[in-house]
């Protein structure tokens, strides 16, 4: 069987288009703690919309110009409301115990991608170019040195920040993401706990 | 269905849903949520800290950072991996700490790379400078010290007057004019210039000679003012009213319980801990306590009561 063949029975057998475009749900899906997964992916869209249009003009755009300033602050909200909803979501996922049933894997996607995103949102702070920007840098470079990481990370080196904001972490959360909700659609929502009084699992 | 779908599903009613109408109500209400909270809040932009700035606003802040650097005795000058070799301030628990495997990867000398090496540049356009260099190249390394020393001390009886600095009277040898220099440099807007060109490219790619040479006193005095030192949660604070990466108070908090306050080596053990807890979160499926604890505390109860309401 060639590796393409492979590749199409994995699909087939993992992610069928129902499972990808579901039109119907079980009905123990009723509560806005549901969506929390779906508000982060929104928020990531705009960050990653309004980061795509910040890079195209530069920082020296986005903080002189009225209209690069609104690009910077929909950035600054938009990652706000990314941590918000990614740690509700992550919460809530964790006291369903959503990692069961086999789904022990979606959960850790799910963590690494949380932990991408702390790095991310370093480097975006690191980007900024402002104040917060340069006593970020050198606050922080003492913990990342402490800990050798800063032997290869430097908090103080504005290009290397920038482009590890702009270019490799997002394609490690993008890529992170899409596996996480491939996985999530194709294993479906986990069942709830036995209710009182049968047998529990 | 997937076939693993199908299975686990087998039994479980379930209800019409339309995936892209929710994601597509989703995407618009966090879009607006955005714009508002944009257009109302903005987002923070309290301007850099620049030699030119400092030089002209606060030549005394400026002259002792100068003065301490020159000294041979800055922080910056035992501070360890990645900048020097020393191995006093290497922060450790057991072993010989995780900055000290990979070693110096960015040398910096505090007094040559952030003093001497600038004043270099700005001898070529001043002769007064280019004699003081002299005199300080050729003197002893005793010499220097005792120069330095009594300079910085001078400095703290030295008074402000209209942007300079009136430094009392002594036996200073070349300092003065070095440090003047270097003044000069920072008026002049030229100072991070002076500090970070060189690397054989018209452009500069890496600032951290000019972020490290203000990091101590003046840095640090600024962040006090704006409730961001790490004495007050740091880095998780934001200029003025606005939200700052709160995401890090798990990390932060650690920094402000004694004895941790104080250690000094409290960033490898603090760095150790958030190492731990991340490795608790990412492996929790499978630690035994951690995977059974959503079913002891019922908050799954609220999520699922339409559920349990119908089966009990």
């Amino acid at each position: 069987m060639s590796l393409t063949e492979k590749a199409q029975g994995y699909v087939k057998d993992k992610l069928t288009l129902e499972d990808a475009l579901p039109t119907k749900l079980p009905v123990y899906l009723n509560s806005m703690a549901y969506l929390f997964g779906v508000l982060t992916l929104c928020s990531l869209a705009m960050l990653i919309a309004s980061g795509i249009v910040m890079a195209f003009f530069g920082p020296n755009w986005y903080h002189v110009a009225p209209a690069g300033k609104f690009f910077n602050s929909i950035h600054f909200w938009a990652a706000q409301l990314f941590f918000a909803f990614m740690m509700l979501h992550m919460a809530t996922k964790y006291f369903l115990g959503a990692f069961r049933d086999g789904r022990g894997k979606t959960w850790m996607i799910g963590v690494l991608t949380f932990g991408c995103a702390i790095f991310s949102g370093f480097t975006g702070y690191l980007s900024a170019s402002n104040w917060s920007a340069q006593w970020h840098a050198v606050e922080a470079k003492d913990a990342m040195n402490a800990m050798g990481i800063g032997a290869f990370f430097y908090t103080t080196n504005y290009s290397q920040m920038l482009t590890l904001h702009v270019a490799v972490l997002p394609a490690f959360i993008v890529v992170l993401v899409a596996l996480h909700v491939l996985l999530v659609r194709h294993e479906g929502p986990v069942k709830p706990y036995p209710p009182k009084g049968e047998a529990r699992e | 269905m997937s076939r693993r779908s199908d299975e686990y599903l087998r039994g479980v009613p379930m209800k019409p849903y339309d995936l892209v109408r929710e994601g597509l109500i989703a995407l618009a209400f966090v879009a607006a949520l955005v714009i508002v909270l944009a257009l109302v809040f903005k987002s923070p932009d309290a301007p850099t800290v620049r030699g030119e700035d400092v030089a002209k606003n606060h030549p005394l802040a400026y002259m002792k950072t100068v003065a301490d650097l020159l000294s041979g005795e800055s922080a910056l000058e035992s501070y360890g991996p990645p900048y020097t070799a020393d191995k006093e301030n290497i922060q450790r628990i057991v072993g010989p700490g995780p900055a000290a495997i990979l070693g110096v990867t960015l040398p910096i000398d505090a007094e040559k790379d952030l003093v001497i090496a600038p004043l270099e540049r700005a001898a070529v356009l001043n002769k007064d400078v280019a004699a003081a260099l002299a005199v300080w190249k050729a003197a002893s390394e005793d010499a220097r010290k005792a120069w330095t020393k009594a300079y910085g001390d001078a400095l703290d009886k030295a008074q402000e007057a209209g942007g300079f600095v009136k430094v009392p009277l002594g036996d200073y040898g070349p300092v003065p004019v070095m440090a003047m220099g270097m003044l000069d440099l920072g008026r002049a807007g030229l100072l991070e210039g002076a500090l970070t060109s060189g690397e054989g490219l018209p452009y500069t790619l890496d600032g951290t000679k000019a972020m490290l040479f203000f990091q101590e006193d003046v840095d640090q005095g600024i962040a006090y003012g704006y409730d961001m030192h790490g004495s007050q949660w740091g880095i998780t604070h934001e200029v003025g009213n606005l939200p700052g990466p709160w995401w890090l108070w798990p990390y932060a908090i650690w920094y402000q319980i004694p004895p941790l306050t104080t250690a000094p080596n409290a960033d490898v053990i603090v760095g150790s801990l958030m190492l731990l807890f991340f490795l608790l979160l990412l492996f929790a499926p499978f630690i035994p306590v951690l995977k059974h604890l959503p079913k002891w505390i019922p908050i799954y109860r609220i999520v699922w009561r339409d559920w349990y309401r119908r089966k009990e």
